[in-house]
């Protein structure tokens, strides 16, 4: 806020105060009445100017400053000598300082009416307001004014109107309507908005509510002619007019308070880590629902920060906000949409974060995408595995020993000879290849493994090494993946030892830990193993498409361990 | 000797029973599934149930499920598992609870008919046939050969025929041995190998199986 502004302000206070007091004294007008007049007027236009100054875009500024010149105005021409002009222009301006206040606290804070049914309502109070007048201006009660109406005629004036009263009593009942209505749309505001809106809505509606109550009680009061009520309701009028400017200064305060986060949040952002612009600026727009999306123009999809394929779409409980150019969307309450401006401020001031939180997010989508094709493709492979064994115990399997079946029978039909000399050292060939098979289907995919499970699996995996095992498993089934992994783990490293480790016994353990599959193989032998070997790498990269750790501890001389672990979840 | 045989490839399945046939073997019926074969075994009441372990619909292990069903309800009928795995763990799977009258043997075994009528009456006879590949690969564990070392050679020669299934007589006869003197050795072997020496036959087996395979 510039200090030209309160300038202006003070001025304008000044000059109001000035002008009532020199007017008041020719008219001999109390001096509490003056007092309390000249506070609400000086103070309404100053806060007007002020506002208007310091938030030129909002138009709140505006409503405040024409709302307090028409109290003054209102007032003044009510202090001005009795003449045929001042009761033609101050006849009109009565009631609409209250209509002007109306339109001012349905507009807040924006300024802006933004309801079909509040901008109805607040034509209906503008016509009222002005036409209110119209009978007065041309014409005078044959009974004599109950009203306020000056005691000379205007410039308007015709003659003696008849039905004047009826008409008065009749603009009173449309009045105690109206402020109802007003009252209901406050209260219909206060009810619609967000917790975080209403914080900075509420005193400005509680002063409003009362505002329409004493309307509505002074209108009654004309409609039905309590006279007595008059003084008590005078008071009334002024102290809801004194309340309007301190709950707009509670209002201007509260959101103010609220624009503090964002200088918090460039402090913040400076140091934030990957995954972390979120979390700040949810803290700094008060909306712990709002979530981050981050648009990746090659893949042309939006990611979370953690860089998983999100929806972005505005639905009647989630309201969109975009930053920048194709760069990223806030997903929030509605309610924020109010606070455009914040929501503006932050998301420049975030902007710099969310091309690094961006950048971030497609590495880490990227990782995903290439860790998700490794599993499928070490899946794949093992799929591949099963079919081939399969093809081979249905097909050749089978068809070989089908040809043993049928050389018994001819073994059986030719006398002892060469013929069966040579039909037996076919058979003995027979059985060879059929050994053969046997052994490369297991190779290819050991079915104990699915049948019977890793620990007989492995138990012949040890029983067929060279170097004598010692193998320690608790027998409990694991997930098929993980099953698959450890044998092919054990079965290589075991297949390592027996050609280089030169080992005098082996230790294979497989226990569960912590929802992990841990396989061991530990050995005796000279260590030094190359991890980067082809063998000991492919474990390494059948281990990691589970998300498994695997490690290779190979200190020469002192034996090797080989170590996967692999999550079972 | 009247036989059913389960198998769900043609050629097997008719190929040994054509064979059988030719060794006077009487094949009271063919089956391509676990579910056929008892339906035959209920209507036929063979004397054995000739198994392939891997049938349909899951190909995995549908051939000792039938044994255990077959156990269950027609108890005096033996079954002879045929299988492509020499992993201990199925053999002992199929022995576990009852070994009467069971046999474990590699597919491979149907090319030499003489040692497949010899299981086959081995197994009606109610003694339990282990194939002889899977006890030498056991056997030849070199994990275990500080515990078989205390044998003497002959006594692992006992040692792997008793693993077999073979009798007392039956390991005379093939060794040259009097039954007497197997007798001794089967003791020895027991006790040397912390054993319990009372019991059955087939009980026997599972227990030296149970031993080879820790």
């Amino acid at each position: 806020m510039t200090s030209l502004s309160w300038k202006v302000g003070a001025v304008v206070a000044v000059g109001v105060g000035v002008t009532d007091v020199v007017l008041s004294a020719y008219q001999g007008v109390t001096l509490s009445d003056l007092v309390v007049g000249t506070a609400v007027n000086a103070v309404t236009i100053s806060a007007g100017l002020v506002v208007w100054a310091s938030r030129p875009a909002s138009r709140m500024g505006v409503l405040i400053t024409v709302w307090g010149i028409c109290g003054f105005l209102a007032d003044t021409v009510g202090l001005l000598p009795d003449s045929r002009l001042g009761a033609t222009v101050g006849l009109p301006l009565v009631l609409l300082p209250s209509a002007v206040y109306a339109h001012m606290v349905l507009a807040y804070p924006t300024g802006r009416l933004v309801d079909r049914v509040d901008r109805a309502a607040i034509g209906v109070i503008y016509a009222a307001a002005l036409m209110w007048s119209l009978p007065l201006l041309i014409g005078s009660n044959p009974s004599g004014c109950t009203d306020c109406v000056p005691g000379v005629p205007s410039l308007l004036f015709i003659g003696q109107i008849g039905p004047l009263r009826t008409i008065g009593q009749g603009f009173s009942a449309l009045f105690i309507v109206l402020g109802a209505a007003f009252v209901c749309l406050v209260v219909r505001r206060i009810r619609r908005a967000s917790p975080g809106v209403r914080r900075t809505l509420w005193p400005l509606a509680l002063a409003a509510v009362f505002g329409g109550a004493q309307f509505i009680a002074r209108s009654a009061a004309n409609l039905f002619g309590f006279a007595s009520w008059q003084e008590t309701l005078l008071w009334l009028d002024r102290a809801s007019g004194v309340a309007v400017p301190i709950a707009l200064a509670i209002g201007v305060l509260t959101t103010r308070r609220a624009r503090g986060p964002v200088g918090n949040l460039v402090v913040e952002l400076g140091n934030v880590q990957p995954g972390g612009v979120r979390d700040a600026l949810a803290r700094t727009l008060g909306d712990p629902t709002l979530e981050l999306a981050l648009w990746l123009p090659d893949r042309g999809i939006w990611v979370d920060e953690r860089g998983r394929a999100i929806a972005v779409a505005e639905t009647s409980s989630r309201a969109v906000t975009l930053i920048g150019d194709d760069l990223a969307a806030i997903v929030h309450d509605p309610d924020l949409a109010d606070q455009r401006s914040l929501l503006e401020a932050a998301g420049s001031a975030a902007r710099l974060a969310l091309e690094n939180e961006r950048l971030h997010a497609e590495l880490r989508s990227q990782l995903d995408e290439l860790r998700a094709s490794r599993a499928r493709i070490v899946r794949a492979g093992d799929d591949e595995r099963r079919r081939l064994e399969r093809d081979l115990h249905d097909g050749a399997q089978q068809r070989l020993l089908g040809v043993g079946l049928v050389l018994q029978l001819v073994r059986a039909r030719v006398p002892d000879g060469e013929a069966a000399e040579l039909v037996a050292e076919a058979e003995s060939e027979l059985r060879e290849a059929l050994r053969e098979l046997r052994d490369l289907a297991r190779g290819i995919h050991p079915a104990v493994l699915v049948d019977q499970g890793l620990g007989s699996a492995i138990k012949t995996l040890a029983g067929r090494s060279s170097v004598p095992v010692r193998v320690s498993t608790d027998g409990e089934r694991l997930p098929p993946q993980v099953e698959t992994a450890s044998y092919f783990v054990v079965a290589e490293a075991l297949a390592n030892i027996a050609h280089h480790a030169d080992a005098g016994h082996v230790d294979v353990t497989v226990r569960r830990e912590n929802g992990s599959a841990i396989v061991e193989i530990r050995d005796d032998g000279r260590g030094g193993a190359d991890a980067t070997g082809s063998g000991l790498q492919g474990l390494a990269d059948r281990v990691k498409s589970l998300d498994g750790r695997f490690s290779v501890h190979s200190p020469p001389g002192s034996g090797t361990c080989v170590t996967a672990e692999i999550p079972c979840g | 000797m009247r036989v059913a045989i389960a198998d769900d490839s043609v050629i097997v399945r008719e190929g040994l029973a054509r064979l059988l046939a030719d060794r006077d073997v009487d094949v009271s019926g063919l089956a391509a599934d676990a579910e056929q074969l008892l339906a035959l075994v209920d209507a036929k009441r063979p004397d054995v149930a000739i198994v392939d372990i891997r049938m349909p619909p899951t190909h995995t292990d549908e051939g000792l499920v039938a044994a255990d069903l077959i156990r269950g309800r027609f108890p005096r009928v033996g079954v002879l598992v045929l299988s492509q795995y020499t992993d201990a763990a199925y053999a002992l799977r199929l022995l576990d609870g009852d070994e009467t009258g069971r046999g474990y043997l590699l597919k491979d075994r149907i090319t030499a008919a003489d040692a497949l009528v010899d299981a086959l009456e081995r197994i009606q006879a109610g003694e339990c046939v282990i194939e002889p590949e899977l006890i030498e690969a056991l056997l030849a564990n070199p994990a275990r050969s500080d515990r078989l070392a205390a044998l003497t050679p002959r006594e692992r020669d006992v040692l792997a025929l008793l693993a077999e299934g073979l009798t007392d007589r039956g390991i005379g006869e093939r060794l040259w041995l009097s039954q007497s003197t197997v007798e001794t050795h089967v003791r020895h072997i027991l006790q040397k190998l912390d054993l319990p020496t009372g019991s059955g036959h087939n009980r026997r087996v599972h227990a030296v199986l149970t031993y080879l395979d820790r």
